[in-house]
């Protein structure tokens, strides 16, 4: 009987203990997942941590020093300005003895990390690098800190380039613009140069082109079996699009400041002359698979020898004159993004810049912005230059067009500023983008005409607006 | 012969000790599965009602918060004024029947020749079941680069013979094709395997007693091996049509479904309006609708197994 029991009880307490087991994973699976007072980062040894801190730095600071400033840590994409930061930020602990880590990840899994970060009790980066089409939305839903709110007597240096007001929002306008509030800084100043192969520009006794009519006039000249006259970039194409739009006098939306009215004026008949040039510059003289190339396949087709001119974002240029990549070295030079006229130049913006978290206390924050202040000095633009990243002030633009090795592409970025155009920025953007992407790849290869991509684009975006309860004027036919 | 009973043969009512025991006894096999099954509920419930009720809210993130506002069936009418939407579920059904169809036929062939063959079956297996082992973002960089116009091994190949080789995923008619066959490399093997094992789990005494009656190959084939492989191969092709309706890394990678809208699946396009757009309210409705249109087609399957089976 004792042994009947005894099975009976074994056969209770099998239940009932992985009953227990199930219930202490879901405790533990609801339970607060990490401490809200987890310490700062620290370097710790990651695969991901970059610069380290010499020991020395870290050792209790001498009494009459200031006291150090909490480590911070950078989400920062792998882009090919990379090192260049990296540099930087190992200066930076160089010169203060703070501690910096730098989470590198792939541009993918860059708006991922950084949404997650924002939504933690405590955002586990001190600083986010956010890219063109995604700042709006992480001012607009004040994910990031306001820079007067850590320091209120902050002042951004003028010669420190804001593109078009990237750096600030509106709540009022629902619109980056000048009189809004600033929420971050600059930090790559990515924006658009136009390359061309000089060498081949001489041979012929061309001048460097003004306008679209110069670009393709060379185009028609210099193209042959082996050589495209120019190559458009259609992966995704709403960049280099947008800079031809701007040139023609155009927008994608219009924005009256007094009534707070966006106008839709993608289908204006200044679009339909914009997309009419890059169309036919792409079609006709472009490669076999003009409706193909990204980025890096036009870097490649310039760095072999394989196209006369392009639109390239100025971080490019480097490539150009790196041996192990390119055969036209010292052939490649580059000016401000011809207009439809002269002096109609336009260029967009497609910079970075770097917000901190709103999830962060005090201290952090504080120890962000020293950073940043640090960072935008013009000693440390120079030193960012020349360690290959692209800087964000004018003046540093100014000394590095003398410089006998990066001076070619430098003076071009100097001269490209007072051309800077911004892409829409709302909140919204994220769709626009995706409606000027898919119509454009549509009129492209012929899927539609140009007409029907920007009127059906037309219609999309003003429906974007309208839904969103933005005032939205009626659609010009 | 009844025989009458006195008080003291009456058993007493068992205790509540002897009672929980037959209790235990008699639910003792479902006792044992239930932490599994509790568990299983909690992970696949919560993230299915959490989907179910994202699909009909708008979500945004404000200052780190969700805040979740009801929108009814919004989101079915942004998805029919959707231009994306229609393209995308074309694209995904021409994709889906292309592959699962080919997929199908080709790994059946090859099953057969396999389980016919005496020699080196063990390397026709492990070879052709590498695919199935190449991580799909291994896949797409391959064949992105293979398919590359200017210095592709496909194009650079052609060269050599004289032939200037096509723009393989530039060409909007030849997008979707060039799709096709990464999907056919990849997946053609995972078919196999599933009908292979099927074909040698056959009883070759019906076979052999075929032979016996003078039934040729082709009609043994036809009337035997097809019929008893079946409900292998409609398990095969439920399976793999689930997989297909899923596609992503390879047109994610090879041509972001592109040029124009010639690629666009309806998971890439759920990526973009979820990932890009942060649109979690139209993506969870998207994804629900993909969800049910896959069930359509399990359902299917079913039917048929079951009328088969009749």
């Amino acid at each position: 009987m004792n042994l009947h029991f005894v099975k009976k009880a074994q056969r209770g307490l099998f239940p009932i203990l992985s009953l227990l087991i199930v219930l202490s994973f879901l405790l533990a699976a609801c339970g607060p997942g990490a401490t809200t007072e987890t310490p700062a980062p620290t370097a710790a040894p990651t695969e991901a941590a970059a610069p380290t801190v010499p020991t020395e730095a870290t050792a209790p600071p001498a009494t009459e020093e200031p006291k150090p400033l909490p480590p911070i840590t950078i989400l920062i994409n792998e882009s090919p300005w990379l090192a260049g930061f990296e540099a930087l930020a190992n200066k930076y602990v160089e010169e203060t003895g703070n501690q910096v880590t730098l989470n590198r990840t792939p541009f993918n899994g860059m708006l991922e990390k950084s949404r997650n970060a924002v939504q933690a009790s405590e955002s586990e980066f001190d600083i986010l690098t956010l890219n063109e089409q995604w700042y709006m939305q992480f001012y607009a839903d004040g994910l990031v800190t306001p820079i007067k709110e850590i320091d209120p007597n902050f002042v951004l240096d003028p010669q420190v380039i804001e593109y078009e007001w990237a750096t600030r929002w509106d709540p009022e306008l629902g619109y980056s613009s000048e009189n809004g509030e600033l929420y971050g800084l600059p930090i790559n100043g990515n924006i658009m140069l136009f390359f061309y192969r000089k060498d081949l520009f001489e041979a012929q006794g061309l001048a460097a082109p003004q306008t679209w009519a110069d670009v393709e006039a060379a185009a028609q000249k210099l193209k042959s079996a082996d050589m495209s006259g120019y190559v458009v970039r259609a992966n995704p194409p709403n960049w280099e699009f947008q800079a031809f739009l701007a040139s023609y006098g155009g927008n994608v939306i219009k924005l009256d400041e007094q009534t707070g009215e966006w106008e839709v004026t993608f289908n204006s008949p200044e679009a339909l002359e914009a997309l009419n040039t890059w169309l036919k510059l792409g079609r006709e003289y472009g490669p076999a698979n003009y409706a193909d190339n990204g980025q890096a396949e036009m870097i490649a087709l310039m760095a072999s020898g394989k196209v006369a001119q392009m639109v390239l974002v100025g971080a490019a240029a480097p490539d150009f004159d790196n041996p192990e990549k390119s055969t036209v070295i010292g052939k490649v030079a580059a000016v401000p993004v011809p207009g439809s006229a002269a002096g109609m130049n336009a260029t967009m913006s497609g910079i970075w810049v770097m917000g901190i978290p709103h999830n962060l206390p005090d201290e952090r924050k504080q120890a962000a912005l020293a950073f940043l202040n640090w960072a935008l000095s013009k000693d440390a633009q120079l030193f960012y230059a020349q360690s290959g990243a692209i800087p964000v002030r004018q003046d540093v633009y100014e000394e590095m067009a003398n410089d006998p090795k990066m001076g070619w592409w430098m003076k071009a970025m100097a001269d490209s500023t007072p051309f800077i155009h911004a892409q829409p920025r709302l909140a919204e953007t994220p769709q626009i983008i995706e409606v000027l992407d898919r119509r454009l790849k549509q009129a492209l290869i012929s899927e539609i005409t140009p007409e029907q991509a920007l009127s059906e684009g037309a219609k999309e975006i003003y429906k974007i607006l309208s839904d969103a309860g933005y005032k939205v004027k009626p659609l010009a036919e | 012969m009844n025989t009458p009973l006195n008080s003291s043969s009456v058993s007493k009512p068992p205790g509540l000790i002897s009672r929980l025991g037959n209790f235990i006894d008699r639910t003792f096999q479902y006792w044992t599965i239930a932490p599994l099954v509790i568990t299983l509920l909690l992970l696949m419930a919560y993230p299915s009602l959490q989907l179910l009720r994202m699909s009909v809210s708008e979500v945004d993130i404000v200052k780190g918060q969700a805040v979740w506002e009801f929108v009814g069936l919004k989101h079915l009418e942004t998805a029919r004024q959707d231009p994306v939407v229609p393209v995308a579920l074309r694209n995904t059904l021409v994709f889906v029947i292309a592959v699962v169809i080919i997929e199908t036929l080709l790994a059946l062939t090859i099953s057969i020749l396999v389980s016919r063959s005496r020699h080196l079956v063990g390397l026709y297996r492990t070879v052709l079941l590498i695919p199935l082992l190449v991580p799909p973002i291994a896949i797409g960089t391959m064949w992105r680069l293979m398919y590359d116009y200017n210095y592709g091994f496909i194009n650079q190949t052609l060269a050599v013979f004289g032939i200037a080789g096509p723009t393989w995923t530039a060409d909007p008619k030849l997008a979707m094709p060039s799709i096709i066959l990464v999907d056919l490399w990849h997946w053609t093997s995972f078919m196999f395997l599933i009908i292979l094992a099927g074909l040698e789990s056959l009883p070759q005494e019906v076979n052999e007693a075929a032979r016996v009656d003078g039934a040729s190959e082709s009609q043994i084939l036809r009337y035997i091996t097809l019929p008893l492989l079946r409900p292998t191969l409609l398990t095969a092709v439920m399976l793999r049509t689930i997989f297909a309706f899923k596609v992503f890394d390879e047109i994610f990678l090879l041509t972001g479904g592109g040029p124009g809208t010639a690629t666009e699946v309806i998971s890439l396009y759920i990526y973009n309006v979820f990932s890009r757009q942060f649109r979690l309210g139209y993506a969870s409705f998207l994804a629900l609708g993909l969800a049910f249109i896959i069930s359509i087609f399990v359902i299917f399957y079913r039917r048929v197994g079951q009328r088969a089976q009749e």
